[in-house]
């Protein structure tokens, strides 16, 4: 027998306590592995292929404020710019649902591949898309979804607009990546017809020659509109994902507060479920000392459990989150709003932290309850 | 100081706080037993004998007066010293036997050898002559639960002995037993005492068990009686 054996022979004395324990301190790091995953989603954009060259350029006002169409040759003109396309938000429900469900965009499909590189369209299916005003191109997922196919007919009923589009699908486009194809892109030109060609998009895409001129991009974006009309505001696309997730105003807060009550919870678990476990050995561990261990070495085999038990269950929770995560099911079940759900090495990392951590707090308490208590104190204790 | 004695204790008092009232267990002891004694502590309950005797084991510490065990004063060290020390001088026996219930007879043994830095092989070969010793080498795979009573406080005796101590302190080693079981280790120990001139110090309210050691001693509200 060695004291490594002896630490493990105590751990599994009860057994079903400890299962319990594991289980409570696993579904807690399955929880804050779940929050930190969503929060990670939340706060970190994904960034495709070309992200680093494309600008957002929407109203300096704000995301509903539409831009006069007569921006774009001037934004086109400008150095550095390679491409510029508009890009306005439908809003509309598909083929008669109730409710809003899948992003639509109005979109100048010539310059669609272009300008979103990470899209996978066949030079065929972009080809059939241009053939038509009224075709349209989905992503795999809305095809999925919808169980749509080419050919299709799809009706979208306007709500921000008083139109509804009648559109027939042209090629089904795939993501580069792990990000899922989940939106609806027609002809801007067949909206503006619809709309009675009102002159106006919903924002503008702008892309970059390079990534170099990106910054000088930006700024020479918003001094060529401003004190005009319609003042815009340019800026990078992770920086304008970022400004939605400012929209989320303090969920951020929300859910760091839940892992804090989830964290601290889980430390009153582990430390009562070791506060009862030491509690009944006191007489065993007061022999320990009067045959010679040390304080030191009862202090050391009450915290090798803890720890053990606590990153046992840790590693359970965050292997299950790795495991539930990495399956496709979540894109599906969340409807493509989360579409990648990652479990990264640094949150598991956390999450093992977190627990070993507990571990070793939860165990101080008692730790020191039998380093204090004398031989003949123990002795007496009651089994 | 006599040369010969193993324990000598002078002046030992042992005084308990009981809210606001002090308790005198142990009320200025002087006592020399000799090494390869079989010393038996009588009294009745509450005159001090477990007192006396957790104090020459080294698991308390003294209000007041000295005991010297082989020629150390076990008040004056340190908590890791003594632990050391204990490890290496006394072999316990306690009433409710105390094995650790997780752990099989053998391991049971093994357990003090292990702060010891012997070698697996040598822990496991001498843990198994101490269950040999105590007749149960056929129950090393056995763990507590499966042994009878009289088998516990047997592998008890073997783990108080599997480090060779000067000293063995039995803390009421029958008081749990029924008589044969308490024949059985009454015998052990004094084969130890006779046959191995092992040192034995033996708390007891049965005389029948005192009959056992070579020598007994009284205490009563703290003194030793004539």
């Amino acid at each position: 027998m060695t004291l490594h054996g002896f630490v493990v022979r105590n751990a599994l004395r009860n057994r079903r306590r400890m299962l319990l324990t594991m289980l409570s301190v696993g579904a807690s790091m399955f929880l804050l592995v779940t929050l930190l995953v969503a929060l990670r989603e939340l706060t970190n954009p994904p960034t495709g292929i070309g992200a680093s060259l494309r600008i957002a350029v929407p109203s300096k006002v704000s995301l509903a404020t539409e831009l006069p169409a007569r921006q774009r040759p001037i934004l086109e003109k400008l150095p550095g710019v390679r491409a510029v396309t508009p890009l306005t938000w439908f809003g509309g429900r598909l083929n008669g649902e109730e409710s809003f469900n899948l992003p639509q965009f109005g979109i100048d499909a010539r310059y669609f591949r272009e300008v979103f590189a990470e899209a996978i369209l066949s030079e065929a299916d972009w080809t059939a898309w241009m053939a038509s005003r009224t075709a349209c191109i989905a992503g795999k997922d809305v095809a999925e979804r919808y169980k749509l196919k080419v050919g299709d007919r799809i009706r979208i009923q306007g709500d921000i607009y008083p139109v509804d589009l009648e559109l027939t699908l042209a090629a089904v486009y795939g993501i580069d990546g792990a990000a899922a194809a989940d939106s609806i892109f027609f002809h801007h030109e067949y909206f503006d017809e619809a709309m009675g060609n009102p002159g106006t998009v919903g924002m503008w895409w702008v892309l970059a020659e390079s990534a170099e001129v990106v910054p000088g991009l930006i700024d020479r974006i918003n001094a060529t509109f401003a004190n005009s009309s319609a003042e815009v505001r340019a800026e990078t696309e992770r920086a304008f994902q970022l400004g939605f997730i400012s929209m989320l105003a303090n969920l951020k807060l929300l859910i760091g507060s839940i892992c804090a009550v989830v964290v601290f919870t889980l430390g009153l678990v582990t430390a009562s479920t070791m506060s009862m476990a030491i509690r009944e050995r006191f007489r065993e561990l007061s022999i320990l000392k009067a045959v010679g261990f040390r304080r030191r070495d009862l202090f050391a085999f009450i915290l090798a459990e803890s720890f053990g038990l606590s990153l046992a269950g840790g590693m359970l929770g965050a292997g299950a989150a790795v495991g539930l995560y990495s399956s496709p099911l979540v894109t599906k079940f969340s409807k493509g709003f989360f579409p990648i759900f990652e479990v990264t090495p640094q949150i598991i990392g956390t999450a093992l932290f977190v627990a070993a951590t507990l571990g070793i707090l939860a165990s101080l308490m008692p730790a020191l309850s039998v380093m204090r208590l004398s031989v003949v104190e123990g002795l007496r204790a009651l089994d | 100081m006599s040369s010969e004695a193993l324990v000598q204790v002078r002046g030992l008092r042992k005084v308990y706080r009981q809210g606001e009232i002090d308790v005198a267990a142990l009320a200025g002891i002087d006592l020399d037993i000799h090494a390869g004694e079989f010393l038996a502590l009588m009294g009745p309950s509450g005159s001090g004998k477990s007192t006396l005797l957790h104090l020459i084991a080294g698991i308390d510490r003294p209000s007041a007066g000295s005991c010297h065990v082989g020629g150390v004063d076990v008040a004056t060290l340190g908590q890791s010293e003594l632990a050391g020390w204990r490890n290496r001088n006394v072999g316990f026996i306690f009433q409710s036997f105390n094995l650790i219930p997780v752990l099989s007879a053998l391991e049971n043994v093994e357990m003090p050898l292990l702060l010891t830095g012997l070698s697996h092989a040598r822990r496991r070969e001498l843990a198994t002559l101490a269950l040999d010793l105590v007749g149960l080498g056929d129950r090393a795979r056995h763990l507590p639960r499966q042994l009878s009573g009289g088998q516990e406080q047997r592998v008890a005796i073997a783990r108080a002995l599997v480090t060779d101590p000067a000293l063995v302190v039995a803390d009421e080693p029958t008081g749990n037993l029924d008589s044969h079981s308490a024949q059985e280790v009454l015998g052990i120990l004094g084969a130890l005492n006779r046959d191995a001139g092992r040192t034995i110090i033996m708390v007891t309210h049965d005389p029948k068990a005192a009959a056992s050691a070579t020598r007994i001693v009284h205490l009563e509200k703290g003194e030793l009686s004539p």
